[in-house]
């Protein structure tokens, strides 16, 4: 096992770390300092637990996620070099995780009727496009609730695509190896998601509007 | 209607995914052909939406119940993965016993060898080279040494842990 040392010596613990920069948090953590692992989490809890959320849409499977994402992230702090920021590494192991469980899941159940579609012949294809733009003249939370209404009706591989190319800002090729498929996967996936997206916000103002 | 390739391509451009060349053809498509400007104006719109989306979404649990389910997990990883409690006792002695032991039978042998009579054999089965086996004529003696555990010496696995 290569995470750090539990700490079971109590000066160490008793350290106020509220005002550390988070690469002195990593650097102490990894010598076995647990009271700044903890002002880790306490940093970045929100924000893992928003995209295990975004990702499986179940609050308790994602809160038992964001857990098991901080304790891998314990056992892993010895493996993190700071090449990206300390938000960003444990983001990715909350992807991970979420993906893994979505996969089990996915064993487990049928295919979604969204994936059917997508296999079956491409309706995004044929969907019309939609005009005028459904999100103007939206309050801000207007337009969250309702983006969040639509994310839970996509299949959980198109919202998956959509949250790692807009949320998380990666490119195609890095999606692409994420979730072990090809390039042109997630192209069309992602083509599927944004045509279903502006067409559910579009059905969700019409709804609004009779 | 456009074709599947060309949605794609524009999408590639919209994320920027395209070659300098392949986003130059892509530009001179929207400039004649309304339809493609239209898809693309819809994709824009989209992600501009979901840019402006932040899910302001909290953990649902306080900062110290949380931290203690993780504590105890992090205890509970380290106690569990302490090596000392898969392996016997005496285990840690094997890797000195065998050198020792390896030492002690070839200096047993050349101490026989001094002595008058029959000369002791010390050998290496080339089949087994974990076996070292000594016989002394006089004294009617036979040792086998053997490098590695004997059978059932331990439990078998069950593999459980395999990946299989």
């Amino acid at each position: 096992m290569n995470s750090p040392q539990v700490d079971t010596v109590e000066p160490m613990t008793e350290k106020d770390h509220s005002s550390s920069e988070d690469p002195a948090l990593v650097r102490a953590a990894q010598r076995g300092d647990m009271a700044a692992f903890e002002e880790l989490v306490a940093r970045h809890r929100d924000k893992v637990f928003a995209r295990a959320f975004s990702m499986v849409r179940n609050e308790e499977e994602a809160v038992d996620l964001s857990q098991e994402a901080w304790v891998k992230g314990w056992q892993r702090l010895p493996q993190f070099l700071g090449e990206s920021s300390f938000g960003t590494w444990i983001t990715r192991i909350i992807i991970n995780l979420c993906l893994d469980h979505l996969r089990k899941q996915k064993r487990q159940r049928f295919e979604s009727i969204e994936a059917m579609d997508e296999e079956s012949g491409g309706v995004e294809r044929q969907m019309p496009v939609v005009t005028p733009n459904p999100t103007v003249n939206l309050e801000r939370q207007e337009l969250r609730k309702r983006i969040d209404q639509a994310l839970g009706q996509l299949s959980h591989e198109h919202r998956t695509v959509l949250v790692l190319h807009e949320f998380e800002e990666m490119e195609y090729k890095e999606i692409a190896k994420t979730m072990g498929c090809s390039i042109g996967t997630v192209m069309s996936r992602l083509f599927y998601a944004r045509r279903k997206m502006a067409a559910l916000l579009a059905n969700l103002r019409r709804d609004d509007l009779t | 209607m456009i074709d599947y390739d060309l949605q794609l391509k524009l999408q590639a451009h919209l994320d920027g995914e395209l070659s300098p060349a392949e986003a130059r053809g892509i530009q001179a498509r929207l400039a004649r052909d309304p339809e493609a400007r239209a898809l693309l104006a819809e994709l824009t719109a989209t992600t501009a939406a979901l840019a402006d989306f932040e899910d302001g979404r909290r953990l649902p649990e306080s900062r110290e119940f949380f931290w203690s389910k993780i504590e105890r997990e992090i205890h509970r990883d380290a106690s569990s993965a302490s090596p000392s409690a898969a392996l016997p006792w005496w285990a840690g002695w094997r890797r000195w016993l065998v050198p020792i032991g390896t030492a002690a039978m070839v200096a047993l042998a050349g101490l026989m060898a001094t002595r008058p009579g029959l000369a002791p054999e010390a050998e290496a089965e080339l089949a087994d080279p974990g076996a070292f086996t000594y016989r002394d004529y006089t004294a009617r003696t036979t040792l086998v040494w053997l490098s590695y555990p004997a059978e059932k010496e331990f439990p078998a696995d069950d593999g459980s842990d395999t990946m299989d």
